[in-house]
């Protein structure tokens, strides 16, 4: 036994390597070059939000929680907003509820772009690295136009929005939106004809639709399996109530269908911004929020770039929330990369860490199990409470 | 005395020594501007890569525990030492080579391999694991596009009759090889990319897996030798393909343009290229790079036996 640990070779991934973007530890034991097993340990960016929140007033918190994710910050604060208003039972105006989805919709834009970039870095596919980012640049102006940031965009307020979108913000974004459809255009095209990109990312890492399924796969990631899931179409909220969006998926499952995916999600979210410019209502941005939250209990799901982003919020009836969970859509994909990269070269492993999208950050939590007295639901329990919560129109819009 | 300051001259300012490091350096931002451009990223200043040098050379050099520390200084002078030495049979700037004998072809091709040998030893002599791979890798892909690499180099060769470099360049001088021989010219550009490690062949420093390769653990000195030996490599690299296979080179401007024109192929190369895993550029080489360079050969007798 002891000869065989000498005669393991792992190499060590983190918590500081070029092909992370985040602290995060990895250790694969490989074999050549191929991956016999690997195990992962996060927790390197634990920065106690939750806990931080409950010393905090519900406002001073919507800065905060803006700040869990650097990438998608807006879907935070819409979340939180969203619990947080249905708990006071407050009703947002239809324009701020526009505005937060045009937003949202943007941040996609952003986040996806992005996304396209580091994947294309870690595939060693550097132009592409730095075209996808020149063409982000064009949404982040949008944004800086439309509220100021860049990136915490602040734009969220207890009770509707900050910033209006004036009509010379419309035609700039819909001038963006028409470049970057051709652009988007350009980039499936890449993706799905550049040969040597594809020697990279056809037919590797296939997480099939059964997979996805049992391993609980949200977003972009599971979409790419095949799975129908998308929180804007299942449990829609905001302007996705009125004006329904095209869900769109892939069968392969392959690190080549989790490019196209997210290129066709993109495409979507250009088609609907402009689609709620259109029907963009007259009226108020905001709507008089009390100082106090009634006490109660509530969640909020939304769909982030990256798959179902959870709330959950507890208010005691005072100026500050008893218990804030937040849960990413990273929790739920970063344990498929385990299994996935085995029996895979080391040298696509980058890339199938980085074709779930992951935020390392956001996603860190700590928990302290001070006595085991915890009631733990069980699946079919967990079930028939959820027939219960959508029966009684828990969540509607 | 006349003699001896020559060949002093020779060894250490020019063609080899001081000249081919400036040389290199001025290739090797050529190429890192051209790449940005490509890229749409403004790209380093013109003396960068000097200003490169000069900051590894001040910088200390750490040797990690558990490397034979006399390897691990000698190592990247032995490389530097191999890639300048080569210079002395090519035609740098187009000038007639200061040394020249039968069979230097081999020699040269031999001389740059050193560097290629002493960065996968330098790899391996260290206990990384990311050094290891990447020496691994280093190794893997010397032995997957030095055959076809050698065998285009010797298209020429065989056409000229000579394996003397100065007797190739001479038969060269009158024809277009790249347009005789295209096949070879491919061959030739692209097992000199996979020479120099640069996409879509840098497997062996791919940075998002193994982080800096075979040079993971070195820094100062060690580095810069390393550094230095690669962008000589590339001028040697570019001057044996100018001068073999886009009609020689006989003084200065068309050394400039031609090699120029080699290096522009290579760039746009660069850019438009994913890297290879290690496994596909072996593959590539095996399946294609051979095949396709022994096809040019039979080309070549064929042609010699039908003229």
């Amino acid at each position: 036994m002891a000869t065989d640990e000498k005669k393991r070779f792992i190499v060590p991934i983190g918590p500081q390597h070029p092909a992370l973007k985040e602290p995060g530890h990895f250790a694969f034991e490989v074999d050549g070059e191929v991956v016999k097993s690997a195990t992962m340990r996060l927790g390197y960016a634990h920065r106690g939000i939750e806990k931080a929140t409950e010393s905090r007033t519900w406002v001073q918190n919507l800065y905060l929680l803006e700040r869990v994710c650097g990438i998608c910050s807006h879907i935070h604060s819409t979340a939180y907003c969203l619990g947080v208003e249905r708990l006071a039972g407050v009703t947002v105006p239809p324009r701020a509820r526009y505005i937060r989805t045009i937003v949202a919709e943007i941040e996609r834009l952003h986040s996806h772009f992005l996304w396209l970039g580091v994947a294309a870095h870690e595939a060693g596919f550097d132009t592409l690295f730095m075209y996808s980012w020149r063409d982000r640049e064009t949404v982040m102006d949008m944004l800086e136009t439309l509220t100021g940031n860049r990136v915490n965009y602040s734009l969220n307020v207890l009770g509707g929005v900050k910033y209006d979108i004036e009509p010379e913000h419309d035609t700039q974004i819909r001038e963006g939106l028409f470049y970057l459809t051709d652009r988007i255009h350009r980039y499936i095209d890449v993706v799905t004809h550049d040969t040597l990109f594809l020697k990279r990312t056809d037919g590797i890492a296939i997480t099939t639709l059964d997979d996805a399924l049992s391993a609980g796969l949200t977003g972009p990631t599971a979409r790419a399996s095949g799975v129908q899931r998308d929180i804007r179409c299942d449990a829609p909220y905001l302007a996705y109530c009125d004006v329904p969006l095209q869900i769109t998926t892939e069968t392969d499952g392959d690190l080549k269908a989790r490019f196209v995916i997210r290129l066709h999600e993109m495409l979507e979210s250009c088609r609907y911004i402009e689609v709620l410019l259109d029907k963009l209502p007259e009226g108020d941005l905001t709507t008089r929020m009390p100082r106090r939250i009634k006490a109660g209990e509530t969640i909020s799901r939304v769909e982030a770039p990256r798959g179902e982003l959870f709330y959950f919020i507890k208010s005691n009836g005072s100026d500050t929330p008893e218990r804030i969970h937040i849960k990413t859509p990273t929790l739920a994909n970063i344990a498929s990369v385990a299994q996935l990269v085995i029996g895979q070269y080391l040298a696509d492993v980058p890339l199938i860490l980085i074709g779930i999208d992951p935020c390392f950050s956001c996603n860190d939590r700590m928990v302290i199990r001070q006595n085991d007295t915890w009631d733990v639901w069980d699946g079919e329990r967990l079930r028939q409470y959820g027939i219960q919560y959508y029966a009684s129109g828990g969540e509607s819009c | 005395m006349l003699i001896l300051f020559r060949n002093l001259f020779t060894l250490m300012v020019f063609p080899a020594g001081i000249f081919l490091i400036f040389n290199g350096m001025m290739y090797q931002w050529l190429d890192r501007k051209l790449v940005a451009r490509l890229q749409n990223r403004v790209g380093p200043r013109w003396y960068q890569p000097f200003a490169d040098v000069l900051k590894l050379l001040a910088n200390e050099e750490v040797i990690p525990d558990g490397v034979a520390p006399t390897l691990f200084i000698l190592l990247p002078i032995m490389g530097l030492a191999g890639a300048l030495t080569s210079a002395l049979y090519v035609p740098i700037m187009g000038l007639t080579p200061a040394y020249s004998f039968s069979g230097d072809l081999i020699v040269t091709v031999y001389l740059l391999s050193l560097l290629t040998l002493s960065l996968g030893l330098a790899g391996a002599n260290t206990r990384g694991q990311f050094s290891m791979i990447g020496a691994t890798r280093t190794l893997t892909q010397l032995f997957a596009y030095e055959a076809p690499f050698l065998l285009a180099l010797l298209g020429p060769a065989l056409a000229a009759g000579s394996w003397k470099i100065a007797d190739i360049l001479a038969y060269s001088q009158n024809s277009w090889l790249i347009l005789s021989q295209p096949i070879g010219f491919v061959v030739v550009i692209v097992g000199l990319m996979g020479k120099l490690e640069i996409l879509p062949f840098d497997a062996p420093e791919a940075e998002t897996e193994i982080v800096a390769g075979a040079l993971t653990e070195y820094s100062g000195r060690g580095l810069a030798l390393f550094r230095l030996g690669q962008w000589v490599e590339l001028v040697i690299g570019l001057t044996l393909v100018a001068g073999f296979y886009l009609a020689g080179i006989t003084n200065p401007l068309a050394y400039i343009w031609k090699t120029g024109l080699a290096l522009l192929f290579i760039i746009t190369l660069q850019t438009t290229m994913t890297r290879l895993r290690i496994d596909q550029t072996v593959g590539l080489w095996w399946r294609y790079g051979a095949i396709l360079a022994l096809l040019q050969w039979v080309l070549i007798f064929l042609m010699r036996g039908v003229l």
